[in-house]
């Protein structure tokens, strides 16, 4: 077999591998549970309530309603969320399954305000 | 004000240093930037029409619309990124077989102006309301014309410091870079596919924000350099990986590509 061949040839296992371990990866990880939901309103630049306490090992389906008429930013590092609602919208986050702990969320357009967590117990 | 910096900063620094890259990239190919003027109009474009769709746009696909145009954008970009790593690695190993300027370009222009337009949205919004609709123009503008000029001169210090460099090495620097921006972008996009739930989320594999925490400065730099996640899944890290091999991937492609047409004349 000639080089470029075996070059191919390596590249196609190496492909096939990976798939492969995706395909594992995510099959383990898949949650059946029905999506428990909760709702954070942001009025006047701050978060109500400002802290949200959920389950733990458990997919959560924030509704964030923004009711001001300016957008905010829902932003998280730790739970790695990033949403922006324009004035009076509503937008959908996904979180968890989390581990017990606090996770800060806080509004970027007016981070000293607009701060709140979610508590996974 | 302060917040303006922050968030202006925030937004372009990761833009900004890819844009930076790849002008030094093309130039060290052999092309002259008028390319960038069109990669920035179309930018521009791209982000104010995002900005002011937004809402139509959240709503889309019960409401994850948002996610979705994020995640593609930020995966196209990312493959992008690769196809870039062939063509710097083709021209680095010959540069009589370089590919044709429209493919440099063309890859540069879609490049920057993608990256842009996700970033450019969220800083057209946030000042358009807290500057314009507020009243507070003047704070709010000197705020974002700093965070904007702070990663202008990074960007810049970027430049220079590749053309510094010898073009071929250059070409292989940019390639570097552009495999770990790229795998960050990955990352970036697992975040808004598992906000979305599209990717199922899961246990993290390890927690170093009490080493690095995202939100520290350093976290900042290197979230935007290298897609530094201080709370990784087993998904996303074998995505982190999966993207550094496909840029690194191409860029043996290129080489023997080159290497057989050398030996076939």
């Amino acid at each position: 077999m000639n080089r470029k061949g075996k070059i191919n040839q390596r590249l196609r296992r190496a492909l096939v591998t990976g798939v492969a371990l995706c395909g594992v990866l995510l099959q383990g990880s898949a949650v059946l549970a029905q999506t428990l939901e909760v709702e954070i309103q942001i009025r006047e630049h701050l978060f109500y309530p400002s802290e949200v306490r959920i389950p733990s090992k458990t997919k959560v389906k924030l509704i964030i309603r923004n009711l001001d008429a300016t957008p905010e930013e829902f932003e998280s590092y730790e739970l790695n969320r990033e949403k922006v609602i324009v004035g009076n919208s509503q937008g959908i986050v996904f979180i968890g399954p989390l581990e017990p702990g606090e996770y800060p969320f806080f509004g970027e357009f007016n981070p000293r305000t607009a701060q709140g967590k979610v508590i996974v117990e | 004000m302060i917040s303006a910096v922050i968030i202006v900063l925030r937004e372009v620094l990761e833009g900004v240093l890819m844009i930076c890259m790849l002008m030094a990239s093309a130039s060290a190919m052999g092309h002259r930037l008028r390319w960038l003027p069109v990669a920035l109009a179309l930018g521009f474009v791209g982000a104010f029409s995002y900005a002011v769709f937004l809402e139509q746009i959240s709503m889309a696909f019960e409401g994850l619309g948002q996610e979705i145009i994020s995640a593609s954008l930020l995966l196209a970009v990312a493959v992008l990124l690769i196809v870039h790593n062939f063509l710097a690695a083709r021209h680095a190993s010959l540069p009589e077989a370089s590919a044709p300027a429209l493919a440099v370009l063309g890859v540069c222009v879609a490049a920057s102006a993608m990256s842009m337009s996700r970033e450019g949205a969220e800083i057209y919004l946030y000042v358009y309301a807290f500057g314009v609709q507020a009243g507070e123009m003047a704070s709010v503008l000197s705020g974002a014309a700093i965070g904007a000029g702070i990663g202008l001169s990074l960007g810049t210090f970027m430049y220079y410091g590749l053309r510094a460099l010898p073009w071929r090495t250059c070409l292989w620097v940019s390639a570097g870079i552009a495999t770990i921006t790229g795998a960050g972008l990955v990352m970036q996009a697992t975040y808004y596919l598992g906000q979305a739930d599209i990717l199922p989320g899961q246990a993290a594999l390890w927690d170093s924000s009490s080493l690095v925490a995202e939100s520290s400065l350093t976290g900042e730099l290197l979230q935007a350099a290298l897609g530094y996640e201080a709370t990784p899944t087993a998904v996303q890290l074998s995505l982190y990986a999966a993207s550094i091999l496909a840029a690194l991937g191409a860029m043996a492609l290129a080489r023997a590509s080159v290497r057989t047409r050398e030996i076939s004349k």
